[in-house]
């Protein structure tokens, strides 16, 4: 299942009622259903952080086949932005250098078996893969 | 949703979601915590790096004058989030 969403933060209360919906329409787990909202939330909320300018909606869409769950985000007028190559967090520095810039992406990609990265034409394309428990 | 009550002036109960549509009301809350405090995640469902964000301020804030908050009562999936972002090396969890 997939829909356009229109890029802003107000647009988050939204985009979780999507995602309650998406996940009773797939049965899944509490596990993967909190994978689920923490990938949405952080690659939505960086895509309008960072391209707020951009002219279209963004596609959120959210698969599951059997024990893979997969997760599509879209953003057809962007910057190119590949979360992989962010740079990774010091999770072992001391309390006061911490900074929370980069803390979404990097529990992102750690959360995730798979993500990989696309961009053509202004057009940015992230998908992710999680391996459901069997019980998820 | 995110409803956060001080059940006494060293307890704080969390309940709901600490996402980014919450943040702003739960900066302006935390904000408002002296010395040191307890934190109960029972009844919290689900956090985001932007209640991570706010968690962490409030750390960093409070250990200025040699105070904390403590958090207890995580749910499993919450407590993920917290480990992968290294933050049981700064923050006392039980």
């Amino acid at each position: 299942m997939e829909r356009h969403f229109s890029r802003s933060m107000d647009e988050l209360p939204v985009i979780f009622e999507y995602l309650e919906e998406a996940i009773a329409t797939m049965s899944l787990n509490a596990g993967a259903g909190f994978a689920l909202n923490m990938v949405v939330e952080e690659l939505y909320t960086n895509m309008v952080k960072y391209n707020g300018n951009g002219a279209d909606d963004i596609l959120i869409g959210v698969d599951r086949t059997g024990d893979r769950l997969e997760i599509q985000l879209t953003d057809f007028d962007s910057e190119p932005f590949d979360p992989e190559q962010h740079p990774d967090v010091d999770t072992s520095a001391g309390l006061h250098e911490r900074t929370p810039g980069g803390l979404g992406i990097h529990i992102v990609t750690r959360m995730m078996d798979e993500v990989s990265y696309e961009y053509k034409n202004r057009k940015t394309s992230i998908r992710l893969i999680k391996n459901l428990a069997p019980d998820a | 949703m995110l409803e956060i009550v001080r059940t006494s002036p060293t307890e704080v109960m969390l309940k709901g979601r600490m996402d980014a549509t919450q943040s702003a009301s739960a900066f302006e809350q935390f904000d408002k915590l002296e010395g040191s405090c307890t934190v109960h995640f029972d009844h919290l469902e689900y956090i985001s790096s932007a209640g991570l964000s706010v968690l962490l301020h409030t750390q960093q804030r409070l250990s200025d004058s040699g105070g904390e908050i403590k958090l207890r009562g995580l749910n499993p999936h919450v407590r993920m989030v917290f480990d992968i972002a290294g933050f049981d090396s700064i923050f006392d969890i039980a």
